[in-house]
């Protein structure tokens, strides 16, 4: 029932933008006089979109910002060298330019990547965007006081280990040259053929160096994309966005920017914004929300109501929720209990407990299913749909454990349906028919995850789960089972301590491979193989189901992010 | 006739003297208040249910425990299939969303978790408060100064929060129950103990433990045989009204998240759950919501009814046990206040 409406309005959505672009070229890119040439086909232009958020915009600068793609909001307002494609579906997964012409030129080894800005790019003010700017703006990033981004700039990039940012050290990194003032050139210390995917993070963003305020940049940020800040409340927790002048779908691909105004609130229970959205009256006709889903409890309601229905907007994100052994851990070294609960395993109940079919997909690779991560569907240990307590007792029985097994699950006591009591349960319930007890620790959250992650706490048998920075194999199965990534003492997310020669050996073969769709299989291939070691039991993949006002058209869903695009949307 | 002397020698220091007879009086005073008879048939029958929890669940035919996924639609978050949460012949009180739980199960063994602790923790608490309440109003003045500011750090401190530091202190590795007991017995003593001391006190001045302490009789003896019984009525009294208190502690100790651990049913856990659903499935909210309303509203008009049967003067309010009126009369009224006894 639902896929084919997903399906069918994909294919709308593609021919509404298809429809667009003719239209603008037709009448002309800019101006928000276009709503009487585009009929009732094309997206209105022009009104005010209101966002319903939990958490507040924090920290809103391009620095500090640690976001996926380059997010949903700062996306509006930075534009970085590359970005994701704005697209349904898989498609929507890929990476492609934005402020540069193309996704990187590297050199032979993947060591060099060069980059060209487009023609013509200005800020709200209507200064040029130079590459020296964006040099600017990525050892800022580099700076104490500005921390919050991803790590890769400061692991990836040649000498910039101990960088401590452009406020200290005026000479600035040598690794990032700017031959002229549409060039930029990155020097790596190792082959990272993934480097387009991190440039779409807004560490990538052009900041004017005479215009940084330090700390106090994220109150007015100089915008490069389509909207400027024009107001911003409580650290993000208002945020009012309008139109910049000097942006036009002429230099910009990717974002649609139909609304005038973007009106982001925050500080709102989850509850209240998916009541709110359901109720979709007055100014929340024309609402959305970039940071809630709708429960289990919620989608009961929702799915029984046709208009409410058609309201929801699905979709994917590269995530894995899983069950996790530390095999120095009795009994858990023996590889032949760890399958024995692969097999043990039933998913539909631990689906249930995780919302039900519509909002989680079962899982038995680590990596997500989906194409940009290299997916090959395999399933090592079949449990079916429910569990093979027959196979798992045979497996116990050859591993010493005839009159079955006790064991103590960790969780986290957070009620988030990923890692709570709810599953922990679920697992209980379906382990008790091989044979093997359960016992739960419930944790309180942040108690959990410091356990976990630490070498010297860790947990034998614990709930986990993995969401990658994009969507590629490579961050996702990198951290988690590069064996040169065990951290003895801070976060260590190799959880299963897995330092295997010829696995490391792999990553770092796939990572000279700058051919992103060759690189993907060899990733599949990789989980394959690591999965043989059962050192997780793949449980599901969530699907984001999220609520949208009666007045809001052109959805735009991509596997990168799974949640609707807000550059893509329309009010009426 | 005794008990009307008993019960007319003390005028206005509440202390009617507890004895095989007493019980007796406390009974026929207890009986003629038709709301604490309803409220002590209904704790009874929770009792009741709490302890046959196996034996009904049996005659339904499940178990709190068991997953039934075919009882539930998966695809629209695991609401149960059927009306009013899927109640029928096999779950007669309808399955819970998500796991497709019996809940007749879950709520009858969520009995034994509320009732099991609240009575435990009240026992705990009584023990500890007339313990330090007698040594507190029998010792020298420095241990009465100690034990009297350790009370009032007691009572001061917030119940909830101090619980929720214990339990998130103690490994999870320690039974669960008695955990939740202890951390609400060993919190909550403060009030017993200032009422001990204060009624013990009084006591204390009263001729016949004067009588006593005469006659050679040491502290022990005295706290014993004189003073402990003359603490019995306000010490139940309280105790009576601390149950349902320690029932409503115990639900929301559960409801955050620290009080039995999953699988076992408790109604506070279920209450956590079941707050989403309160417009998909309104029962699943509903029946460990009613189930601590009547639990706690009957033990609450039982504790009253209690304390009016242990007050004399509330008592002859009554008409009831002060060997002026037959019981027959005074069924039809609480009386008018013009023939208390001064």
């Amino acid at each position: 029932m639902r896929q084919p409406s997903v399906v069918a309005r994909r294919v709308a959505a593609a021919s509404v933008s298809l429809v667009v672009a003719a239209g603008a070229a037709a009448c002309g890119p800019k101006d928000n006089d276009a709503k009487g040439s585009g009929g009732d086909s094309a997206p209105h232009k022009g009104g005010t979109l209101s966002v319903l958020n939990s958490e507040p915009q924090q920290d809103f600068d391009p620095a500090r910002l640690y976001t996926s793609g380059g997010g949903n909001v700062p996306s509006l307002v930075f534009r970085t060298l590359t970005t994701r494609n704005r697209e349904n579906g898989a498609a929507g997964a890929k990476v492609v330019p934005d402020l540069a012409t193309d996704t990187g030129r590297p050199s032979k080894d993947a060591t060099v990547w060069t980059y060209t800005l487009k023609k013509g790019l200005k800020y709200e003010d209507g200064t040029p965007i130079t590459s020296a700017d964006i040099k600017y703006g990525i050892e800022r990033s580099f700076a104490p006081e500005l921390s919050g981004g991803a790590p890769y700039l400061r692991d990836w990039l040649v000498g910039a280990a101990d960088y401590q940012g452009p406020y200290k050290d005026k000479t600035g990194l040598s690794a990032i040259e700017t031959p002229d003032a549409r060039t930029i050139v990155f020097h790596l210390n190792k082959p990272e053929g993934e480097f387009p995917y991190l440039a779409t993070q807004t560490q990538f963003t052009p900041v004017p160096k005479s215009k940084d305020t330090g700390t106090k940049y994220e109150e007015h940020p100089i915008s490069s994309g389509p909207y400027k800040v024009v107001k911003n409340e409580n650290d993000g927790e208002h945020l009012v966005l309008e139109r910049n002048t000097y942006w036009s779908t002429a230099v910009d691909a990717e974002r649609k920017a139909y609304p005038d105004t973007i009106d982001v609130r925050s500080g709102l229970d989850s509850s209240v914004i998916n009541q709110r959205l359901s109720a979709s009256q007055g100014a929340d006709a024309a609402a959305v929300t970039t940071d809630t889903n709708l429960g289990p409890a919620e989608l009961a309601k929702v799915t029984g109501d046709k208009e409410l229905a058609a309201r929801v907007g699905t979709g994917h994100f590269g995530y894995t929720n899983y069950i996790a052994f530390n095999p120095t851990v009795k009994p858990f070294d023996n590889v032949k209990v760890r399958q024995a609960i692969s097999y043990a395993i039933d998913r539909s109940s631990v689906i249930n407990a995780a919302g039900g079919s519509a909002l989680a997909e079962p899982a038995t690779t680590y990596l997500p299913n989906q194409k940009s991560f290299g997916y090959e569907p395999y399933d090592l240990f079949p449990a079916g749909r429910t569990g093979n307590p027959e196979k798992a007792k045979e497996l116990l029985k050859e591993a010493g454990y005839k009159s079955g097994l006790t064991l103590t699950l960790t969780h986290s006591n957070d009620k988030n349906f990923e890692t709570s009591p709810e599953i922990a349960t679920a697992i209980q319930d379906a382990l008790k028919k091989a044979g093997i007890t359960v016992k739960l620790q419930g944790l309180e959250d942040n108690d959990y995850r410091d356990k976990i992650h630490s070498v010297k706490t860790e947990p034998g048998f614990f709930l986990a789960h993995w969401g990658a920075d994009w969507p590629s194999g490579g961050p996702f199965l990198a951290p988690i089972f590069d064996g040169r990534q065990i951290v003895k003492d801070g976060a260590n997310f190799n959880t299963g301590l897995l330092n295997d020669k010829s696995v490391n050996d792999e990553i770092d073969a796939i990572n000279k491979l700058t051919d992103l769709d060759a690189a993907a299989k060899r990733w599949g291939a990789l989980d394959k193989k690591i999965g043989e070691q059962a050192l997780t039991v793949p449980l599901f993949h969530p699907v984001y189901k999220r609520l949208y006002g009666k007045d809001v058209k052109n959805i735009v869903i991509s596997d990168w992010t799974g949640v609707l695009d807000i550059s893509q949307v329309a009010v009426k | 006739m005794s008990e009307a002397l008993v019960a007319s020698q003390a005028p206005g220091t509440d202390t009617p003297v507890p004895g095989a007879s007493g019980a007796r009086q406390f009974w026929r005073r207890l009986r003629v208040q038709r709301a604490a008879l309803v409220a002590a048939v209904v704790v009874a029958l929770l009792v009741l249910v709490a302890l046959a929890a196996p034996l009904l669940t049996a005659l339904e035919g499940q178990d709190p425990t068991t997953y039934h996924p075919s009882l539930i639609d998966s695809a629209r978050g695991g609401v149960p299939i059927g009306s009013f949460g899927g109640i029928g012949a096999d779950h007669w009180l309808g399955v819970e969303p998500q796991t497709g739980r019996d809940l007749f199960a879950r709520l009858v063994y969520g009995a034994r978790v509320s009732l099991g602790v609240a009575l435990a923790a009240t026992v705990v608490q009584v023990a500890i408060g007339v313990a330090v309440g007698v040594a507190s109003a029998l010792g020298s003045r420095w241990v009465d100064q100690l034990l009297s500011r350790t009370t009032d750090i007691i009572v001061a401190m917030p119940l909830m929060i101090m619980s929720l530091a214990l339990l998130a202190i103690v490994p999870s590795s320690f039974p669960r129950p008695v955990l939740v007991t202890l951390v609400i017995g060993l919190i909550a003593w403060g009030n017993i103990a200032k009422i001990v001391r204060a009624q013990t006190l009084t006591l204390k001045g009263l001729d016949y433990v004067s009588a006593a302490r005469l006659s050679g009789w040491n502290t022990w003896r005295i706290a014993r045989r004189e003073l402990l019984p003359g603490l019995a009525a306000p010490v139940i009294t309280y105790a009576a009204l601390l149950v349902p208190m320690n029932i409503s502690v115990e639900a929301a100790l559960s409801f955050l998240g620290v009080g039995v651990k999953p699988p076992t049913p408790s109604w506070g856990q279920m209450l956590t759950s079941a707050d989403v659903w309160y417009q998909a499935a309104p029962q699943y909210l509903l029946l460990p919501a009613g189930a601590l309303f009547v639990t706690v509203l009957a033990l609450t008009v039982l504790g009253d009814g209690v304390r009016t049967a242990l007050d004399p003067r509330a008592a002859s309010r009554l008409r009831v046990g002060t060997g002026r009126k037959s019981e027959s009369e005074s069924e039809n009224g609480t009386g008018t206040g013009k023939e208390e006894t001064a």
